[in-house]
This record gives C-alpha cells, sequence and structure tokens, in this order.
C-alpha cells in the first residue's frame, strides 16, 4: 500500500450527552438524536443534509431511523465497523473518509449510543459478540478476565513493572477531576483506595477497570473544503489505520504477541500514511478499558518498550499542560465516563479547538487510539493544521 | 462432574467439532496439516500457509506450561457454577507445537507462575447452568522449577 492518505477530510461539530449507568432521560434513539443535533448545531450545519451514518461496537440505532428525527433529505451511507468491542472506534473515521472521498456521501456522522436500559451492559454485550465454549470453559464470561490474561503475561513474563499501570489510572483521574463534564469531576483519586480496591481478576484491581455509561457522543465529518465554511475551525484527519496483522485475532488465546495491544501492523501503517512519529503526537486519547490495555498500547504505537516503559510512563509526563504526552485529557474511559469511548474521540477534537477543560499549549496533534486487546483495533491521528 | 460429558457436546459442526467429541469420549486431540504439518489452533478447515484441505485429529498428552494465567475474584454473571475465587489458564502445549488451551486450575496453587508446569484431565465447567466440556490442570510437582 502507497503512503499518504488521500482523502482530505475534517471534524466540523461533536455532541456528547453522557449520564450516569442507567439514568439516560431517554431511550438510545432519544439521546443519540440529541447528540447527533448537538454536533450540527455545533457545526452550523442542517441535520437534514446529514447523509452519512457510521457506528461501531455493535451499536443497536440503525442510521434509517433515524430519518424521520432528523429530517434527513437522503441517506447515502450506513455503515458499521466488526467487533464487539472499542478497536472500531477509529476506524469508524475511516469509513466515514472513505465515504467522503469517494463521492458516496457528503456529510457523515460518526456516533455510538449506550443506553443500559435498551442494551444491558456494555461489558456483557461485547462478551456476547466474543464468546465461544473454548473460553467459557475456561470461566472466562467477561471482557475484564481476558485482558486480564494479557495483563499478567506482561507484567510478569516482559517484567513491565505494574506501577506504570497506576501512572496511566493517576493521569486520567487527575484530568477528569478538573473537567466539569467528567463523572469524576472534583474528586481525585485517592491512591491508598486505588491499591487497596477489591480484585475483579487479577492483576486488575477495580479502578483498573473502565465505568460505563449511559450515553450518545456523534462527530459531524465532511470535506475539509466545506469544512471551512462552517462555524468551527476543521479538525483534519490526518490519517488512520484498522486491522490486525498476521498472527493477532480472534485466535482463542494463540495470538503471537500475546502481551500487546494489537497494534503493530496498525501503527506501522499510520505512521508511514502520515509521515509523522511518536514524537509529532502532542496528545493522546487513549482507550483503556483495562490500565495495562493503556499502557500496551502506547507501547505498540512505539511511544516506549517494555524495557524502558517506566521512563516514559510517569504521572507528571502524562498530564496537561506540561508533559511530553498528555493523554486522556478529558479522563479517558476511566474518569470523564465510557459511552463505548466516542467521548474520546469528541476530546481529541475539541482538544485541538482549544476547548479542552484541560488544554494542551499549542497541541497541534492528537492520537486516538481504539480499543487495546480487541481482535480488530484501530487509531487515528487528528490535527488542527490544515494541510490540504 | 464426571457422568455425562458426552450429553454437554453442543458443537460437532464446526472445524473444531472434532475436538468437542473427542472430550466427550475423554481425549484430547488437536488438528494438524496433513500438507505442511503446521499444527493449528483454533481449528481451520483450510491451511492458510499452504492451501490443504486435509486436517488430521492426533491425540495429545495434557501436559504444558502455563503462559498467563488471571485468579477472578468478582463473581461475573454465569459464573456461579464455578464459584470465586478461580485460577483461568492458558496452557501452552510443547507436543502440539506449542499451540495454547484454555481451562481452569484446581489443586494447590500456590507455586502459580508463568512457566510452571502443569498435568490436564477433562472435566466439565458449568456456566450460565450450561455444561461445557473443558480441562483441568494441576501444578506438576505443586509447581517446581
Amino acid at each position: 500500500m502507497s503512503a499518504g492518505f488521500k482523502a482530505s477530510v475534517s471534524v466540523a461539530g461533536v455532541g456528547l450527552r453522557q449520564y450516569r449507568r442507567a439514568r439516560a432521560p431517554l431511550p438510545e434513539r432519544g439521546v443519540l438524536v440529541r447528540a447527533i443535533v448537538d454536533a450540527c448545531e455545533d457545526a452550523g450545519f442542517d441535520p437534514a443534509d446529514v447523509d452519512g451514518f457510521v457506528a461501531y461496537g455493535d451499536d443497536k440505532n440503525e442510521p434509517v431511523r433515524l430519518m424521520s428525527d432528523l429530517g434527513t433529505k437522503e441517506l447515502c451511507w450506513s455503515s458499521q465497523v466488526w467487533g464487539g468491542g472499542g478497536g472500531g472506534i477509529a476506524a469508524a473515521f475511516g469509513n466515514a473518509a472513505a465515504a467522503i472521498a469517494s463521492g458516496q456521501a457528503g456529510a457523515v456522522i460518526v456516533f455510538r449510543t449506550l443506553v443500559q436500559d435498551d442494551s444491558g451492559r456494555l461489558s456483557g454485550a461485547v462478551m456476547r459478540h466474543h464468546l465461544n465454549d473454548h473460553i467459557l470453559g475456561a470461566g472466562l464470561v467477561s471482557p475484564a478476565q481476558l485482558c486480564a490474561l494479557r495483563a499478567q503475561r506482561m507484567f510478569e513474563h516482559h517484567r513491565v513493572p505494574p506501577s506504570v499501570a497506576e501512572q496511566l489510572v493517576r493521569a486520567s483521574y487527575y484530568h477528569g477531576a478538573r473537567n466539569p463534564n467528567a463523572v469524576s469531576y472534583g474528586k481525585e483519586l485517592d491512591l491508598d483506595a486505588y491499591r487497596s480496591a477489591r480484585w475483579i481478576a487479577e492483576p486488575f484491581r477495580l479502578f483498573d477497570c473502565s465505568r460505563e455509561n449511559d450515553g450518545a457522543g456523534a462527530l459531524l465529518m465532511v470535506s475539509t473544503e466545506r469544512a471551512r465554511d462552517l462555524r468551527k475551525k476543521p479538525v483534519q484527519l490526518l490519517g488512520v489505520a484498522q486491522g490486525a496483522g498476521k498472527g493477532w485475532g480472534d485466535l482463542l488465546e494463540n495470538d503471537d504477541d500475546y502481551a500487546s495491544a494489537g497494534f503493530a501492523s496498525v501503527a506501522r501503517r499510520l505512521w508511514a500514511q502520515t509521515g509523522l512519529t511518536p514524537a509529532d503526537i502532542d496528545c493522546a486519547q487513549l482507550y483503556e478499558n483495562f490500565s495495562a490495555q493503556g499502557i500496551a498500547s502506547l507501547i505498540d504505537h512505539g511511544f516506549c518498550t517494555y524495557e524502558n516503559v517506566a521512563e516514559f510512563v510517569r504521572f507528571d509526563n502524562l498530564i496537561a499542560p506540561d508533559g511530553t504526552l498528555p493523554i486522556n485529557t478529558a479522563g479517558g474511559n476511566f474518569a470523564e465516563g465510557f459511552i463505548h469511548g466516542i467521548g474520546m474521540a469528541v476530546e481529541a477534537v475539541r482538544q485541538l479547538r482549544g476547548e479542552s477543560a484541560n488544554p494542551v499549549p499549542n497541541a497541534k496533534t492528537c492520537l486516538l487510539a481504539g480499543g487495546p486487546g480487541a481482535p480488530t483495533v484501530s487509531s487515528a491521528i487528528f490535527s488542527n493544521e490544515v494541510v490540504s | 462432574m464426571s457422568t455425562d460429558k458426552h450429553s454437554a457436546v453442543r458443537h460437532t459442526a464446526g472445524a473444531d467439532g472434532p475436538y468437542w467429541q473427542a472430550l466427550a469420549e475423554d481425549r484430547l486431540e488437536l488438528p494438524r496439516c496433513e500438507g505442511c504439518g503446521r499444527w493449528h489452533w483454533p481449528a481451520v478447515f483450510r491451511c492458510g500457509e499452504c492451501g490443504s484441505w486435509t486436517q488430521h485429529w492426533h491425540a495429545v498428552p495434557a501436559e504444558g506450561t502455563i503462559f498467563s494465567w488471571t485468579r477472578s475474584w468478582h463473581a461475573f454473571d454465569g459464573s456461579e457454577g464455578i464459584g470465586v475465587p478461580y485460577v483461568s489458564l492458558i496452557v501452552e502445549l510443547p507436543q502440539a507445537g506449542g499451540r495454547r488451551l484454555l481451562g481452569l486450575l484446581e489443586g494447590d496453587a500456590a507455586a502459580l507462575r508463568i512457566g510452571a508446569r502443569v498435568r490436564g484431565r477433562i472435566a466439565v465447567t458449568e456456566i450460565w447452568g450450561e455444561r461445557i466440556p473443558s480441562l483441568r490442570w494441576n501444578l506438576v510437582d505443586g509447581g517446581a522449577a
């Protein structure tokens, strides 16, 4: 595949409606329509002119059912990324870019919706997608346990110090405590509570696990040329990659690079496509379903290695405004809230517009790394410096 | 829970059908490509390496080393029939090309560690009230290196 991302597409508007788990005021479609209209108002764009939709993670809201609420004039693109987990979040932007760049649609909403009364617990839904009798027979019934197996290998065999997980969790909570829209707003992480919290599945204790929330997020994507005429400054998609390398996938725990997060081939293509390196990334929205998987994601993307991870993954290094790589600047899945990661994509855009609660001065690039450890993963890079 | 393993066979038509059939008859069998000799797990219909459609199933000793493990403490929905805490294992089988199988640890867990030798037997795990044939592993010599 030749280097270079051929599409010139940008995010023009974002909308995020988040509620406590099982507390959404409306069923899923109602919450989603609100988020889509929010994204359109953010951009100064008529919702009736949205003609495409992309979701991921087995979202239940088929776009055709939104048409009456939105006044959709014509539905031209309707797709979803395969996979039950959050691995497809960045890939969803790739689908939208493909639709726009090929002329199949002009204004595409990327979305994810979760309302427990409609779709049940997210952890259960993710597992239903991936379960089979091989893993059930070993008592493995939740994403936490499967990610714990990879984490244990990373800590015990590859000698990654477990203390780096704490640094990552602290950074997410630091940002969440300073974000008025975060579930953990105003609440610092109590380190004693973190360290003594009940075990979920070793090596994970309670605060190593993401929470779950009700809500919906929506991002409006159009061509960069069209985005220039809208209300907000465009945030351009510089590149995006999805997939799995040979030896990674849905392999009953037989993956070659087992303790990784599965991004090796995706990261290689993303860097080649954009001509960027980890040193060019100013901040990252790093999907953390579990703490160790966030660490593995950083390693896979080349920010650090098994050997030097403790030098890079330090709390001071991961927080705004002065860290080398501020991560999860709205609080991330741990502390902002978890609508299957869509809040992280919204924060990538807000950060690059200067709208974040934890601004990173002069940030020009933001990495969005999707759900680590999933059979199919994806990553994207956004920028506020429009290049074409 | 050693009685009616056969009645628990739920999958016979998939690429891994012979695995379940063998477990039900108290044997561990894994597939190896007739074309290139590669052990495939998960099972395949066609070998993506050499193109052969012929996979032969071989009896494999339930012996290997722990590749990774997790001890579950949270009573996850569906696991009530096992009862927490319990240890899930990934076991690497040197006699099947290093392919890995899953299972539960039973017996003394004091020496639980990656690399420890284990020996398995075939049992039944109850999940959401369903009885699933599966492997139970014991640390060999209490996990001595």
